[in-house]
């Protein structure tokens, strides 16, 4: 810890040096910076950092390469770069292996890497590495980028009056209609009811509705029928499950490590129940990401809450794990750029991530902004229950503890009131603590300063090292033995309830160094912890310095000031309802994100969402209920040629199904789908340590019948059907699942026994409906079955004629079910 | 009524864009719009010396010391404990390779005695002895090799190759990977990552299971004959052109119409490839298939050999259990046995066809192995220098490229990281490795990332 303080002193005292005597500001022509960027920095990088640079362990000839100014300066033996002058830039004669100089030594770089230097100096030696634009000072002008679209606060524009006053149903719709109108176009014909029907069904709870279902919307001549049905809908626990998993996709759920050493997760399933729950239970919607960010911290009526939050923060435990890694700060630097780019990504749509190395390229932020999120996440202990290195099962790293109800015994007055005092007192320390530090760097600077020299100045630094860890061994005492006292007192009111992956704030809350280009052995300044500026708002919670800082960056990224949260969420509903976002880039807002095809649109959307106290549920509904939701798929030439993409919504997009969809539709038409909710996962059934190593995973593919959402995501070992159909990859953020078209699929759809299976059993159930009178009766209801509308009569014809042409009737029944099943109406959605 | 392929050819590269992203998903934005479907042949940058890869990955590290880097100084140094051991770990001692090498060919390329049979083929093997990777773990030294990052999950080699170049048989997957290894990270080995699913490889058998009878899932079906399948899929052929008629434009289902129709070719192509029955007993024999030590690698070259013929762009065969911690002699000898023999008749075979002139033919591991002796017969985890070969493809043959220090420790002449690697099979497949890129979250992504130098010295 001390060690790490003083490496800090140095290098910040180093980059301060640097700002003072870098003078020369002038801006490089863009072309040439690519130059540089593209030919030379690269191999600056691979072959003459490790001896000169700041990382280098020991600097050679006082020579380096890792800042413009270095370069200029030289080394021993003068400047390595002189701009324009070839013949006096003695790095050029030193890549030749010319003069006596060879560099790198041991092997000579390529005639063509000699000749970009040759005409990069040149070209005047263009070089963007000034320390103020560099990894640690930063150029980026928060108040112009605020500018930014997204970063604005929305707000309704009342939508403009519209020449075709019939049409619209809603508000949605003037804005729709009227950006349509703009361009001359004009909205195709509304859907059929049976088309609706089954739109309806497919978006709200991911199944079919029967025949029967359809024919009664159908004939339901009330003008509130949809409304009816949509609420029916919303209602069901199906509800939480098909929207659930689009959350999910974001979470990157998966319930494993993956990588190189892949361990089970066989707890995650509680994080997947929390989700299909929230979602059931139209939980607001800024609730659900405070509790996933920082549940734990967040106060809780009764045990079950506690217990509910604490299962949220799972959120951030589930992420992907490099076990492997040898090196435990990179571990946990990787772990937190996971989390922290979950969270800002899935939640916001900005790629915060970008900036661990650099200054973001195209959003305004800055790599301070990067270490300000990670130090609150390196402020938290992740409970995944797994740990670096070797795992014999799920269970060898740490956890988090539900409440038992049964078990606990009931925390006293007494108990609670000493917990609170506790709690103060080591608020009160840890500030302390920090305040010792804060007192000790200044010390420590100050003696550097004075500037004592050569063996005077190691033996000063060492007394003052020796004074200053001294000076604060007593608080960092207290504030250890509080934290043990706490553990203990609240380890009595928890620790005998299940297993959860979760997280809690760490026993030592701290800020964290910038990581010069990403490399956690290249220590820049140190940053407080804190959010990204750009979106700072006046009332932006600050982060205590005694807490990791989650619950203020939760508190921050829910609040109604927040401009990106209402409308990053908004989007995501409208691309489920739609197939495509108003912003197509559902998980980009930022610079090289789609801007919005509707933005007054989705403001509104994004302002009623709020308003609604951040409910789902309405929101979903009242997009439904507009007649843009309610349109055909039909085709237009006119409209087909101004606007190919449907960006603007002249029609409803057709919509390939979800994996999950697909395959709970086939059992669903076949009558065997079991609606119960599994309890936990099979990924339990996992045995024996890490996946492709020693693990058994034969449990992962007992055939089951319930519904895909609570299939065992392992990652690396996705069940094939989800595969094939382009489920999300557990190990990134999805907003947005590719819609592929392979062989395979088609191949599963042919030959693999589960849908042959389903086609049998539906077979089984046409053969079993007496009320059908005849093969042409049975052959409709097989379509209505299936497809949710009647056979057309070409369709009719074809299929009495196959099953006539085939000896065997019922494989042939079975055969015409499979066709069913295999034709592409049956994974769209119209 | 205008077909798809009208409006393509009459409207602005806006519909081109969408048809191509209807087929094959939003991410397939940043390909080249005058291609519908991405497995299509593609141009390369520049002329290419290779059209395809045959990549044989020798999952554990072999030992380069005892196979393809003949370290004379190891020999004399036998037993002494020179300096700093790899990686720090105690007082280890050299040990001397306990085999042979030779001079071989008309090169005089030096190769070991495991390999007499590939040793043949000395003149057409190009040496990379000044190999290094990062890390010195199997696994991250594994995904590395295979992806150009072991810090991230990122799209495999093969999957870039088939995204840069597409594939040749519309009937077959373009890129295979015959007997992956399961561990080490896995399906991420062949996987496509943020690139669209079309490019990630199709696995055929597992590590270490024997390829007879080995296939593809779901090629074949249970219950109906060829002339039945046809039947009911003109039925859903029929009903799939029905909903198109109603739908006017909708290249998607076009897309699965002929996801139909591939299927059904694949279901013949694909079981003909695997079996081997027209061979002769000579190219049996020859490639070591028919029971032994040779057989399971032996049919996993044939197979190679009969997929590349075919024109599939991309072929890894995996063999594991390369790590000798203990038991070099035994190990090493049964494992150099088991693929000696095979690999020879691979190269003789494509070089009878005319193929191994644009075939490139890859051999190594995900690092090589100390020459300090661990266990008194075993070594240790070596990432700062060992060696792989190259075959074929436009490498120039008899050439030893790099060199590591005079015992093998370490990488000294011309290193060649994984990056180099990567930059340089995808060079000679015609693809420039800085211009190979995919967009995602942002920024355009390589599978050489910011690093990667093409070994030029070593193209013919």
């Amino acid at each position: 810890m001390f060690r790490l303080l003083m490496a800090a002193l140095g290098l910040a005292l180093f980059a301060a040096h640097v700002r003072a005597a870098d003078a020369d500001s002038k801006p490089d022509d863009p072309k040439g910076i690519e130059f540089f960027e593209k030919k030379i920095r690269p191999v600056l990088v691979a072959n003459c950092y490790q001896c000169h640079s700041a990382s280098a362990k020991e600097l050679k000839g006082e020579l380096r390469l890792d800042t413009r100014e270095g370069m200029r300066k030289g080394g021993e033996q003068g400047p390595a770069v002189v701009p324009a002058k070839v013949a006096d830039s003695l790095i050029i004669s030193a890549l030749k292996h010319a003069d006596g100089l060879e560099m790198p030594p041991k092997q000579k770089l390529s005639d063509a890497i000699v000749a970009d230097f040759t005409k990069w100096i040149e070209m005047g030696a263009p070089d963007p590495r000034r320390p103020n634009s560099s990894t640690v000072g930063s150029k980026i002008n928060i108040a112009e980028a605020r500018q930014w679209w997204s970063f604005q606060p929305p707000k309704v524009t009342p939508a403009p009056k519209v020449k075709n006053a019939a049409w619209p149903k809603s508000e949605i719709d003037r804005y729709v209609l009227a950006t349509l109108e703009a361009k001359g176009l004009a909205p195709v014909a509304d859907a059929d009811r049976r088309t609706l029907i089954r739109r309806t069904y497919l978006d709200l709870i991911g199944l079919p509705p029967t025949p029967e279902e359809v024919e009664a919307f159908v004939s339901d001549t009330d003008a509130k029928a949809l409304e009816k049905v949509i609420d029916r809908l919303l209602a069901m626990p199906q509800f939480g499950e098909r929207w659930g998993r689009h959350w999910l996709d974001i979470a990157r759920y998966g319930e494993s490590t993956s990588k190189e050493r892949n361990v089970p997760y066989p707890f995650a399933w509680r994080y997947r129940d929390y989700v299909y729950d929230s979602l059931a239970a139209d939980k607001p919607f800024d609730q659900f990401v405070r509790e996933q960010i920082a549940g734990d911290l967040l106060p809780a009526k009764n045990d079950a809450q506690r217990n509910e939050q604490l299962v949220a923060t799972g959120f951030l435990a589930i992420g992907p794990k490099s076990l492997n890694n040898r090196n435990n700060e990179q571990y946990l630097m990787d772990q937190a750029d996971e989390q922290l780019d979950v969270a800002t990504r899935g939640v916001m749509a900005l790629s915060v991530a970008c900036a661990r190395c650099h200054d973001h390229k195209f959003d305004p932020i800055p790599t301070t902004d990067y270490y300000a999120l990670v130090g609150i996440f390196r402020s938290t202990d992740t409970l995944s229950g797994v740990k670096r290195g070797n795992n014999k099962t799920g269970y060898s790293g740490d956890y988090g503890y539900m409440i038992d109800a049964g078990k606990k015994h009931e925390t006293g007055t007494e108990e609670r009131r000493k917990l609170a005092e506790l709690k103060r007192e080591l608020e009160k320390a840890q500030e302390d603590l920090q305040q010792a530090r804060q007192q000790a760097r200044q010390k420590l600077a100050a003696a550097e300063a004075n500037g004592a020299k050569g063996k005077n100045k190691a033996k000063n630094k060492a007394k003052a090292n020796q004074k200053l860890a001294a000076a604060f061994r007593q608080e960092q005492q207290r504030v250890d033995e509080l934290t043990a006292q706490i553990a203990a007192l609240e380890g009595g009111s928890s620790g005998s309830g299940p297993p959860v992956m979760a997280v809690r704030d760490s026993a030592r809350p701290a800020n964290v160094q910038v990581n010069i280009r990403g490399e956690v052995n290249d220590l820049g300044p140190e940053v407080p912890r804190g959010y990204v500026r750009v979106l700072t708002y006046p009332q932006s919670p600050d982060v205590v310095p005694a807490q990791s800082g989650r619950l203020q960056l939760a508190m921050w990224m829910t609040s109604k000031h927040n401009p990106l949260t209402a409308r990053v969420m908004a989007n995501r509903v409208w691309f489920h309802l739609f197939g495509r976002g108003i912003v197509e880039t559902v998980d980009n807002f930022g610079a090289l994100g789609e801007r919005p095809a509707n933005p007054e649109l989705l403001d509104y959307l994004a302002v009623r969402f709020v308003a609604h106290d951040w409910s789902v549920k309405k929101l979903i509904r009242e997009v439904m209920l507009s007649r843009a939701y309610q349109l055909s798929s039909d085709h237009s030439d006119a409209n087909y040629a101004a606007d190919p993409d449907n960006k603007l919504v002249w029609r409803m997009n057709r919509r390939r199904l979800e994996a999950e969809v697909i395959r709970d539709s086939l059992l669903a038409v076949s009558g065997q789908l079991d609606l119960a909710r599994p309890a936990g996962s099979l990924t339990q059934t996992i045995t024996g340590g890490e996946i492709g190593r020693q693990a058994r995973t034969a449990g992962l593919q007992e055939p089951v019948k319930f519904r895909s959402a609570y299939l065992p995501m392992v990652r690396g070992l996705v069940p094939e059907f989800l595969n094939l159909f382009d489920v999300a990859d557990a190990e990134l953020v999805v907003g947005q699942r590719d819609v592929t078209t392979v062989a395979p699929q088609a191949l599963y759809m042919m030959n693999n026994p589960l849908v042959g299976e389903q086609a049998k059993a539906t077979a089984e159930r046409l053969a079993g409906k007496s009320d059908l009178a005849d093969n042409a009766a049975r052959v409709d209801y097989a379509f209505r079955l299936v497809l949710g509308r009647p056979a057309s009569s070409d369709e009719q014809a074809a299929t009495l004629a196959y099953l006539q042409s085939c000896e065997d009737a019922p494989a042939a029944w079975m055969n015409v079910c499979q066709t069913l099943f295999a034709s592409a109406e049956f994974r769209y959605s119209y | 009524m205008l077909t798809r392929r009208d409006l393509l050819q009459t409207t602005s590269c806006g519909f081109g864009m969408l048809a191509f992203a209807g087929l094959f998903g939003k991410s397939a934005l940043a390909a080249p719009a005058e291609s519908e479907n991405p497995l299509s042949p593609k141009q390369p940058h520049f002329a290419p010396k290779a059209k395809r890869v045959i990549f044989m990955f020798m999952q554990g590290g072999p030992s380069h010391v005892d196979t393809f880097d003949y370290k004379p100084a190891l020999e004399r140094d036998d037993g002494k404990a020179p300096g700093q051991t790899v990686g720090g770990r105690g007082n280890r001692k050299l040990m001397r390779s306990p085999w042979k090498f030779t001079p071989a060919g008309t090169s005089g390329l030096p190769i070991s005695e495991l390999f007499p049979n590939v040793a043949e083929h000395a003149d057409d093997l190009c040496l990379l002895n000044s190999m290094v990777t990062d890390l010195p773990n199997h696994p991250q030294a594994s995904v590395q090799l295979h992806t150009g990052s072991f810090q991230f999950v990122r799209p495999s080699m093969g999957a870039w190759v088939l995204y840069g170049l597409g594939t040749e048989n519309q009937e077959l997957p373009g890129f295979i990977t015959i007997n992956p290894v399961t561990r080490v990270g896995g399906a991420v080995n062949f996987g496509s990552s943020f690139l669209p699913a079309p490019f990630q490889g199709t696995a055929i058998g597992g590590e270490g299971q024997r390829l007879a009878g080995a296939s593809i899932p779901n090629l074949a079906n249970r219950n109906l004959t060829k002339d039945q399948q046809r039947k009911q899929l003109d039925l859903l052929q029929a009903i799939n052109r029905e909903r198109l008629a109603k739908d006017k434009v909708n290249s998607e289902l076009e897309g699965v119409i002929e996801s139909y129709e591939l299927a059904f070719r694949m279901q013949s192509a694909v079981p003909k490839i695997m079996d081997t029955s027209d061979e002769s007993p000579s190219t049996l024999e020859a490639y070591g298939v028919g029971g032994g030590p040779t057989d399971n690698f032996g049919r996993q070259c044939l197979l190679a050999r009969r997929f590349a013929e075919a024109g599939v762009r991309f072929i890894e065969l995996g063999m594991g259990g390369w790590d000798q911690h203990g038991q070099l002699r035994n190990a090493l000898t049964r494992n150099c046995t088991a693929i000696d023999k095979p690999i020879a008749a691979l190269l003789n075979d494509l070089k009878l066809r005319g193929m191994l002139k644009d075939t490139l033919v890859v051999w190594g591991g995900e690092f090589g192995r100390t020459p300090h002796a661990q266990n008194e017969d075993g070594r240790d985890h070596n990432a700062t220098g060992y060696s792989m070969w190259m075959a074929g493809g436009g490498v120039k043959g008899g050439l030893r490229y790099g060199a590591t220090d005079e015992h093998g420790i370490r990488a000294e002449e011309k290193k060649m990281h994984v990056h180099d690697l990567h930059a340089t099979v995808l060079h000679l497949l015609g693809l420039d490795h800085t211009r190979l890129t995919y967009r995602y979250s942002g920024r355009d992504f390589r599978l050489t990332d910011v690093h990667g130098n093409v070994a030029t010295e070593i193209i013919a």
